[in-house]
């Protein structure tokens, strides 16, 4: 395991903003933390690191306790990116390599993974935030970590940004390395992970591979037609074994569940068989946001 | 490697040298106005700048100009709050007792660059301006810069404090200011003169005493301030007590 937490809980005052998280992180995953805003993701991730410190749970990296030589090994954007305005990029990432001890022979290189080379030696306080972002990006690479964490990395990214971080994620992950990643966006997680975890209001709702989580069957609708009663429809579909979850929709329509081994196309036949002409049949993909609100709800 | 760190963000910072300068060509001009001032109808004129007596002098002149470096390092440490930096090295692998150990580091670069300044004002207009130096008298008193050094070290450690503390530049300063100025007086008027002389402002002060101050307590009685020497094991206690302090304050969620 390359992270344990263990029954890690935080409260600031009165509030508790973490509840008893246990979750553990396998080397070469994608690992992705997935929860509204203030659900609990920065805190985790800031217990995990070590500038939170928590009300109760224990931290291990790579199977020791957090220290400082661990966390060198793992590259970190957390929230927002934190530099020093007056400082240009370069200088900014020389004084990251200082704290990571990193040889600054990597400037160059990760200024060009993240496409920002070119204005290396612009002040900081002048990027929008998009740069900034990809500059956080930057000074997670140095040192060449086998952890990143990434906290919303694609945050004030246009779309072409976000799309670039996804590739560098994915290939970052081929190489071997493990990602942990916080978003609120379910189709963030779904497109780059191979684990999530879902938190709500500081406590966990559910964690495993994210194909056991966030993938649940697509629906279909159909409208039965003019010479087919609703009733009758309702009858034809409860003969097929394959079908379930049967539910009304409006407009007179009904939609259902197949089993993975039959199509919309065998269900259309197979209700024609019984005298069921349908006026309309349509695959309705599930929403990731109602996927995510079963979960959580 | 973090000491390095600190050399990265300090040289391109324009606040620091400004706050620099502003601390060297204020004591000069200061010091370099002084003759002219007129007590009981004569000017104090060059004998101002005598060796060995002008260490005495200018290290009491020189320890009023402490709150501008202390400013300055509360700006410095101040600023790792506000821009999240500190809690970004954390992440990046510093230790809370490295990044306590680098802020001391600076406070010691900035105590090295004011000794060597008050070195350079006195060298400069002892030279230049006082009357011509009997042998050994340039080095005679030279201990006084090296006291002069420990109290700016000790203001700075209690700025450092306070900046660890309050975490925010505006409300150091002035908490900074209240308390070198206001709030220890204060208290310092209620308490009994034996203990009145430990008071942190108060024992740090003694270090660079009042010109003529033995004349003073010929005349009017015994002021109560500790020596020079007595005060310095103090003075160092303070210095430690205060790094020992802001360690406590940083292991705080950052």
């Amino acid at each position: 395991m390359v992270l344990e937490l263990d029954h890690l809980s935080k409260r600031y005052g009165g509030t508790e903003a973490l509840r008893d998280l246990t979750l553990h992180v396998p080397a070469g995953s994608v690992y992705g933390l997935l929860g509204p805003n203030g659900s609990g993701k920065t805190t985790t991730l800031g217990l995990a690191l070590g500038v939170l410190n928590p009300t109760a749970g224990a931290v291990r990296w790579f199977g020791q306790a957090l220290s400082a030589a661990s966390k060198r090994r793992v590259g970190v954007l957390l929230e927002t990116p934190n530099f020093y305005p007056y400082l240009s990029a370069r200088q900014n990432l020389q004084v990251v390599a200082e704290v990571k001890r990193a040889p600054t022979s990597q400037l160059d290189e990760v200024l060009e993974t993240v496409g920002l080379r070119n204005r290396q030696h612009d002040a900081f306080q002048g990027f929008s935030l998009g740069m900034k972002q990809r500059l956080a990006l930057a000074s997670t690479l140095l040192g060449q970590p086998e952890v990143l964490v990434l906290d919303e990395p694609t945050n004030g990214l246009d779309p072409q940004g976000i799309a670039e971080v996804r590739t560098l994620v994915q290939r970052l992950a081929a190489e071997g390395k493990t990602i942990i990643l916080a978003s609120h966006l379910l189709d963030e997680i779904e497109k780059v992970c191979t684990h999530v975890a879902v938190l709500q209001r500081g406590q966990l709702r559910a964690a495993g591979a994210v194909r056991d989580i966030l993938t649940s069957a697509d629906r279909v609708v159909l409208r039965p037609g003019p010479a087919s009663s609703l009733q009758a429809l309702r009858e034809a579909l409860a003969q097929l074994p394959w079908i379930s979850d049967v539910q009304a929709e409006a407009e007179g329509r009904v939609s259902v569940v197949l089993d993975s081994a039959h199509d919309p196309a065998a269900l259309n036949e197979a209700l024609f068989r019984q005298g069921i002409v349908l006026a309309g049949l349509e695959l309705r993909h599930r929403s990731l946001e109602s996927q995510f609100l079963a979960l959580t709800s | 490697m973090l000491f390095r760190a600190e050399l990265r963000k300090l040289l391109p910072y324009r606040t620091v040298w400004i706050l620099l300068a502003l601390y060297a060509v204020l004591l000069a001009g200061f010091v370099g106005m002084s003759s002219g001032t007129v007590i009981n109808g004569q000017a104090l004129g060059n004998t101002l700048y005598a060796f060995p007596g002008v260490w005495g002098k200018l290290t009491y002149v020189a320890s009023y100009f402490n709150l501008l470096l202390g400013i300055l390092l509360i700006i410095l440490i101040a600023d790792e709050f506000q821009f999240r930096t500190f809690r970004q090295q954390v992440l990046n692998g510093a230790s809370r007792a490295e990044l306590v150990q680098s802020k001391m580091g600076v406070a010691l670069g900035l105590t090295g660059y004011a000794t060597l300044v008050v070195l350079g004002v006195g060298l400069f207009f002892g030279l230049t301006r006082g009357p011509e130096a009997a042998p050994g008298a340039i080095t005679a008193e030279l201990g006084a810069v090296g006291l002069y050094g420990v109290q700016a070290l000790g203001y700075l450690s209690l700025a450092a404090l306070l900046a660890f503390a309050l975490r925010k530049s505006g409300l150091a300063i002035i908490a900074f200011l209240l308390y070198s100025w206001v709030v220890e007086p204060l208290v310092r008027s209620q308490v009994p003169d034996s203990l009145d002389r430990y008071f942190p402002g108060k024992l740090l002060g003694s270090l660079t005493p009042t010109p003529g101050q033995e004349l003073l307590d010929t005349v009017a009685g015994p002021s109560g301030t500790l020596l020079p020497t007595q005060a310095l094991p103090f003075a160092l206690a303070y210095i430690a007590l205060f790094w020992g302090l802001s360690y406590l304050l940083l292991r705080r969620d950052l």
